[in-house]
Order: C-alpha cells, then structure tokens, then sequence
C-alpha cells in the first residue's frame, strides 16, 4: 500500500481518552509516529505518560479515539475485535513486563501456545518452538514450568513466545522493569541479537536509560505528545 | 486437542477445588438421580397402558379387599350375563397367604408371604408364545422362562407345591445351615411347614417346593395351587370342633382381568359394576395403573414436592456450586486470559476454554455420581427397599448413567455461562493498565 513508504508503523493523529465517570482523561492527543521498517525505538516518559496506551494502540488491543493506526500496510484502527486477534497472533509479538507465562504450562508449552492458532502440524510447531528456545538459550528447560525459573529466565521463555511465530513487529513493555541488572543486561543482549540476526523492528518502552541507550531512537512522551531526542 | 489439554490443566491447577465442587456436584447428582428413578419407575407403572391392559377387581368400601371365592368364576368371566357381553382375555384370582416356617421364633425372616393362585396363570405356552398374568415376568431370558415352566408343570402336577422367592430360599437355608450361597438344586424336592400368622392363624400349610421365581421382583413372593389352599379351608372345621376358619367365606383378596384395549376396559368395568352378583361386599373394577395411581394418591404432595421443588432445588444449587467454583477460576485468571487474548485467542475460544473446563468437570462427576450409585444401590445394596403397593424395591434405572452426565452438563453450562462471559470480554489494554 502506497500509505506504508519504507515505514512500518504509522501513528497518524491519534487521541485517546478514558472516561472516568463524568471526567474525560485525555492520554494521548494528535499523536504522530512513524516507525521505520528494521527500526528499534525506545520510548521513555514518566509513569501515566500513556506509553503502554500507545503500545496497546499499535499492537492491536486497543482502538484510539480518534486517528489512525496503520501497521504493515493495513490500517489495523479499523478492524473487528475477532480480526485484531487474528492478526495479532501473526503480527505482533508481546513482551511483558511481568512476563505473564501461564504457571500451568511448561516452557514449552507456553511458546507452543501462539502456534496453536495457526494451524501447523505438530511437527512444525516443535521445530519453531525449538528454534526459538535455542535462540534465548533455554533449550534445556524446555519440560520446566514457570515457577522453577527464575524472573530472567521467565522473560527469556516470554521472549521465545513473542518470535516464535515471526511477527513483523515486537513490542517490549518494560522487559527490563521486574529484573536485576545482570538479567536485565542478558534481555537487552538477546532483543540486540533479535535485530541483528532477524532484523526485527522492536518497539521498546522503558524507564531504565541504559536500556535506552541500546535503541536507534528514543522518543519521549510528554502530554500526549511524541517528542524526539538526539542520542 | 491441544486446548482439551488445556483444559485438564486448568482443572487440575487447584485440585482442592476441583475435588470440593466434583464432590458437591456428585452429592447433588445423587440426590436428583435417585428422586428421578422412583419419579421414572412411578411414572412408568401408573401410566396408562392402551393395549393389553391389566385391571384389578377388589372390594370396593374395604381395605385389606376380602371377598367370597364364589366371586373367583363370574368376575373372572367380566360378570357377563348377556349376548354381546365382552369376556376378559384373561384373569388370574389372589387369595393370600401369611405363613411363619417356626411358629416359637416368629421373625421376619421366617415369614413367607404367598399367593394361591391357579398355577398356568402364573405362566404357560399359548399358540407358541409365552403367557403370563403376573407383571415383570413377560419378557424372561429364555433360560429363566424354561426354568419357570418347569417349575410351573411341577406345581401342577404336585398339588402341595410351592413355588418360593429367592429371598424365601436364602432364609431356609440360613436357619439349617448358614450357608451363604443358596443351592437351589439341594432345596429342591425339599418339605416345608408354614404356620398361619395373623388373620391365617390356625392355617397350617404343608408344602414341598418345586421352584423358584426368576431373580428380581418376586425375590419376596411364594405362589402356590389354590386348590390346595381352598381344600385346607374346607378341611378346618374337622380338626376344630366344627368351627369354620375365620376367613372360610372371605379369602379371596383380588382377581387380575386382561383386556385387550381401553374400550373393552371399560365394558367389562360396567359390567361388573352392574351385576347384581356383586352386592356385599360390593365390588370395584380399576386398571393397574388407575389402581397403582390411588394407592399413590396419599403421597401426592410429596411425589409432587420431590417432582417440583427437590430436584430443581438440587439443579439451582448445583448450577450455583460450579458457578461460585469457576467465577472464583476466572477472577484468578484474569491476568492469564488477557495474555491469551493478546497471543490471538478469540473471544469465543475463551468462552468455550472455561465453559469446556466447567463442562468437562459438571459432566464427569455427574457420570461419576450415577455410575456409583447405579453400582451401589443395585449390585450393592440390591435395589431400594421402598415398599409401595406391590412393589417392594427399587432399581437405579440404567438410563440414570445419561441422566448423571446431562444434569452435571446442564448444570454446569447454566453456572458457567456468566463467569465464562466475563472471561470472553476481559480487556487486555485494561488489565494490563496501572490505573493510577
Ligand atoms: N483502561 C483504562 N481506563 C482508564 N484509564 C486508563 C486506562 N488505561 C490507562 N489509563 C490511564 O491512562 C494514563 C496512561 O496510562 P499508561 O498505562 O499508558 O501509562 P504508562 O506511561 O504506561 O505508565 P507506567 O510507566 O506507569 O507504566 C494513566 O493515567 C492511566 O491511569
Ligand atoms: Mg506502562
């Protein structure tokens, strides 16, 4: 689609409001963003900026109040809940702060649940899954559940869940945030080794300034606003 | 499936409240599963039969029903007097008898009570089918129904016979030997004296038994030639200074007629409502199931409370054990089911993925329950005692094993549908959000 030109990610006018009884939160108003393809880009701002409102926005789980969304070509701000799954699954792979594995399914099992929906043989979700565990190194935890691993470790098992069905876009909400700083350095070296080996776009939001420090840009939110920092 | 998987292990996440509501779910079940089979057996014996219908004649203003023997021929015929009368198929004449095998050590389990009757009524060979007047035993496995003729033919040729229940037998045989299993071959040929009791004091029977009923229904009766039981009667005064028995002119307790359909019913029901034969004591002629029907009649409210107000009470408390159970589930899970909604999962596969766990365990345990108690009370306990009327127990239907599963099912669809709904709509953009 002509709308696209080399960008992957195009935010255009965007607000968002919540309602909170009679009160109308506005978040995030006339926001603009676009996100070249391959790009890695780290969003700060303080807490309650609306940086997990945006996330949500271009990952497809949430819809703005007004604006357009248009990820890959195809202007995601206008499609049903139902079409969003769908598309999600194939389009986006989410990195979570606490990394929300579900405790009754081991490693495994947890980075298999993604390719249920596609629809792959079992003999090819083994191989993805394995691929993906090797390449955050947990290959040899594969029959752990969550609870025996530790917080780094879970967030490797979340990050092998996020690639595993190669989605055009990863998005990290505070991947970081709940790790020691060795853990924390571990999971910035893999999302390093995802971009370089895999020329993901990754979509960062973080607060910690070493994290940062890895992305090509970084962008801060500032009452509802995108606003650009030279590195 | 990989998602049934799922499902199992969600089940299996907190087993004390998976084992807390499959056991609320299996007592419940229960309840409702054994309210229904005497509701179903209830039904089924005082619905209406269309064809081939059974009535029974008894005393009209009395209960126990005595009557005169002279009544046993002309009710038997449908009291028909004229041209274009209807006969009845078939009949059967009840006199009963109440006899204790030792008269110093009167307990329950010496009592045999016994009908004499005219033993081919019982059942016999016409036109190469097998005939019976006696309900339950129509269609036999050809292996008892042999047996039964067997004994039947000896009953005939032997007048003081009697055919036994297998109750009967069980008890003979603890009072000589305390054996636990009853060798029917042994205590055949074997000679018994039975003492009235009661109303029949004084009647004292010899007999030698040439039979036993199939298992089942008449596991309680003795049947035998009412000849001999009509010729003890006439006999009585001989040994009693000349005094006639007690019941010598009221012995004869019901007659069973059959009638091929409703309207021959009720012909002969008019019939023998105005036949001047039948003026004291009075007559009444009622089908089975009309009769069944008025013997129920004083445990109305209660059938009906069971019908209406115990098992759906069971069903709603059912329905709010397993909704309590997977409302809790789906609140814990909140934070997990918006995750599996951002990996793709649809709305409706997260409804079915908590409504397929509630499913999975409503209908296990409903099986599970009806399984058991099918099991326990027929094979175990052998039935329910429950006398009413001529019945005397129970069985757990076993439809009962579909009726477990679908109450468990149902209820469990019915609890879980909310908590599954609330499930299908969590928001992740705002379980995810730090509301500040
Ligand atoms: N679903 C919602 N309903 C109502 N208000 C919301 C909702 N989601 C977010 N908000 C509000 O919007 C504002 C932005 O929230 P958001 O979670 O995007 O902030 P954030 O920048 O990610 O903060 P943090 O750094 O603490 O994660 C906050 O004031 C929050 O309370
Ligand atoms: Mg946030």
């Amino acid at each position: 689609m002509a709308e696209t030109n080399g960008a992957i990610v195009r935010v255009r006018g965007v607000h968002k409001y919540f309602r909170r009884g009679s009160e109308r939160l506005d978040v995030l108003q006339d926001l603009t963003l676009e996100v070249p393809e391959g790009e890695y880009l780290g969003l700060m701002g303080p807490s309650g900026s609306g940086k997990t409102t945006l996330l949500n926005l271009i990952a497809g789980l949430d819809r703005p109040s007004e604006g357009e969304v248009w990820v890959g070509g195809q202007l995601i701000s206008a499609m049903s809940e139902a079409q969003l799954a769908r598309w999600r699954t194939r389009n986006i792979g989410f990195i979570f702060q606490f990394y929300h594995l579900l405790p009754v399914l081991s490693a495994y099992e947890n980075v298999e649940l993604p390719l249920l929906l596609l629809g792959l043989s079992r003999s090819e979700r083994r191989r993805q899954v394995m691929t993906a565990l090797e390449l955050v190194g947990l290959a040899d935890r594969i029959h752990h559940r969550p609870g025996q691993l530790s917080g780094g470790q879970q967030q490797r098992v979340g990050i092998a869940r996020a690639i595993v069905t190669d989605p055009t876009l990863i998005v990290a909400d505070e991947p970081t945030g709940d790790l020691d700083a060795r853990s924390a350095e571990e999971i910035l070296n893999l999302l390093d080794e995802l971009r370089r080996s895999l020329h993901k776009t990754i979509l960062l939001v973080t607060h910690d300034p070493r994290a940062a420090e890895r992305a090509d840009r970084v962008l801060h939110l500032h009452k509802g606003q995108l606003v650009e920092q030279a590195q | 499936m990989k998602i049934l998987g799922l499902i199992l292990k969600n089940i299996g996440r907190n087993p004390l409240r998976s084992i807390l509501t499959a056991l609320g779910t299996m007592v419940l079940v229960f309840v409702v599963t054994m309210v229904w089979s005497v509701l179903w057996v209830l039904d089924l014996i005082t619905a209406e039969k269309q064809e081939n219908l059974k009535a029974i004649v008894t005393e009209r203003w009395s209960i126990p029903s005595r009557l005169p023997f002279a009544y046993a021929a002309p009710i038997s015929d449908g009291a028909v007097r004229q041209p274009g009368d209807i006969r009845p198929d078939d009949s059967m004449t009840w006199q009963f008898y109440l006899g204790s095998l030792d008269p110093k050590n009167l307990t329950r389990d010496s009592f045999i009570f016994a009908i004499a009757c005219e033993p081919d009524k019982l059942g016999r060979i016409e036109n190469g089918k097998f005939v019976t007047m006696m309900d339950g035993l129509e269609s036999l496995s050809p292996k008892d129904q042999a047996a039964l003729l067997e004994a039947i033919d000896r009953l005939k040729a032997n007048r003081q016979g009697i055919i036994l229940g297998y109750n009967h037998l069980a008890n003979i045989n603890r009072m000589t030997g305390d054996v636990r299993d009853v060798n029917i071959d042994q205590l055949m040929g074997k000679r018994i004296k039975l003492f009235g009791i009661g109303g029949y004091k004084g009647l004292d029977l010899e007999f030698e038994i040439v039979g036993v009923f199939p298992a089942g229904r008449y596991d309680n009766l003795g049947a035998f030639h009412r000849d001999y039981f009509n010729n003890a009667l006439d006999q009585y005064p001989q040994t009693h200074g000349g005094r006639k028995h007690l019941l010598a002119d009221r012995n004869l307790n019901l007659v069973w007629l059959k009638v091929p359909n409703m309207a021959a019913y009720n012909r002969v029901s008019a019939q023998i409502d105005q036949s001047p034969s039948f003026q004291d004591p009075a007559v009444k002629c009622e089908t089975a199931s009309s009769g069944m029907a008025a013997f129920l009649e004083p445990l109305r409210d209660l059938i009906w409370g069971a019908r209406y107000v115990l098992a759906p009470a069971c069903l709603i408390t059912l329905s709010l054990v397993i909704a309590n159970a997977i409302s809790i589930s789906v609140r814990e899970r909140r934070p997990e089911l918006a995750v599996m909604k951002v990996l793709g999962f649809r709305p409706a596969q997260i409804l079915w993925l908590v409504l397929g766990e509630s499913l999975l365990l409503g209908a296990g345990a409903g099986l599970a329950s009806a399984a058991l108690t099918y099991g326990v009370i027929n094979w175990y306990f052998d039935g329910l005692r429950f006398p009413i009327g001529f019945l005397d127990r129970f069985y757990i239907p076993i439809n009962a094993l579909g009726w477990g599963a679908m109450i468990g099912a149902v209820a469990a669809l019915v609890g879980s549908f909310v908590p599954a709904w609330t499930a299908r709509s969590v928001k992740p953009a705002e379980v995810f959000a730090k509301v500040a």
